[in-house]
């Protein structure tokens, strides 16, 4: 079992106003250049819903790259979806996200696991060699010291 | 599917479409990426998960919310309409 990475962020809004900023408000904040499949060229970024639905980047020649797809789309309080940008559907990981109300403000809780996935070598051998398990490995490198 | 317990190579490769060769050039690649660990079994290859092999994985996702979160939180302080 290879442990989940846990984040929280509060910010000073109510669940709805959170949970619309972090969907359909995405392009809004998301760094694109650096946090995307086809970095400075990506030009927007979509998470619209519901359920079944992809997220997904748009690069400048109107190229769509999938981030993911949602499994669970409850506003205002929960989001999971599965997540494999730049890559097969097969090495997807998962994500969910809470939003609960503290006072004025919400909470915002993510969790980012799955990560055997990438290690899954049946799946692996099914990828496109260049474009989808080099890249995982060139990210593992570049995260060495 | 070794996440599920050890394989021998054959075995992997006899689940999947692809050749023995092709799965042994794979695993060897994670292996150099330390994803998996080998040993020896006679004449078979054993493969299984090395779960501390993910640890620079996690510290890259680790990072990449930090900063994705952090520009969240941001959008709220630096927009007036944040609090409609």
């Amino acid at each position: 079992m290879i442990e989940p990475v846990v984040k929280e962020v509060r910010v000073p809004a109510s669940p709805e106003v959170a949970f619309r900023r972090f969907t359909e408000g995405v392009g809004g904040w998301w760094p694109k250049a650096t946090h995307s499949v086809s970095k400075e060229k990506c030009r927007a970024v979509f998470w619209p819903g519901p359920a079944g639905s992809d997220l997904y980047e748009v690069d400048e020649d109107g190229n769509r790259h999938v981030w993911g797809t949602f499994s669970v789309w409850e506003p205002p309080s929960r989001l999971a979806l599965t997540w494999h940008p730049g890559r097969g559907s097969e090495t997807a990981q998962t994500i969910e996200i809470t939003f609960e109300p503290r006072g004025e403000e919400t909470l915002v809780t993510l969790r980012h696991g799955g990560f055997e996935a990438l290690g899954d070598t049946a799946q692996a051998a099914r990828d496109d060699y260049d474009q989808g398990w080099s890249k995982v490995l060139a990210m593992y490198r570049s995260a060495l010291p | 599917m070794i996440r599920r317990g050890p394989l021998a190579v054959g075995d992997i490769a006899g689940r999947l479409p692809v050749s023995q060769p092709a799965v042994s050039q794979h695993l060897r690649v994670l292996r150099e990426a330390g994803l998996v660990e080998a040993e020896t079994l006679g004449r078979r290859r054993i493969y299984r998960v090395r779960p501390e092999g993910f640890e620079p994985l996690r510290a890259y996702v680790s990072a990449f919310w930090d900063e994705a979160l952090e520009a969240f939180g941001s959008s709220f302080t630096d927009d007036e309409e944040a609090g409609e």
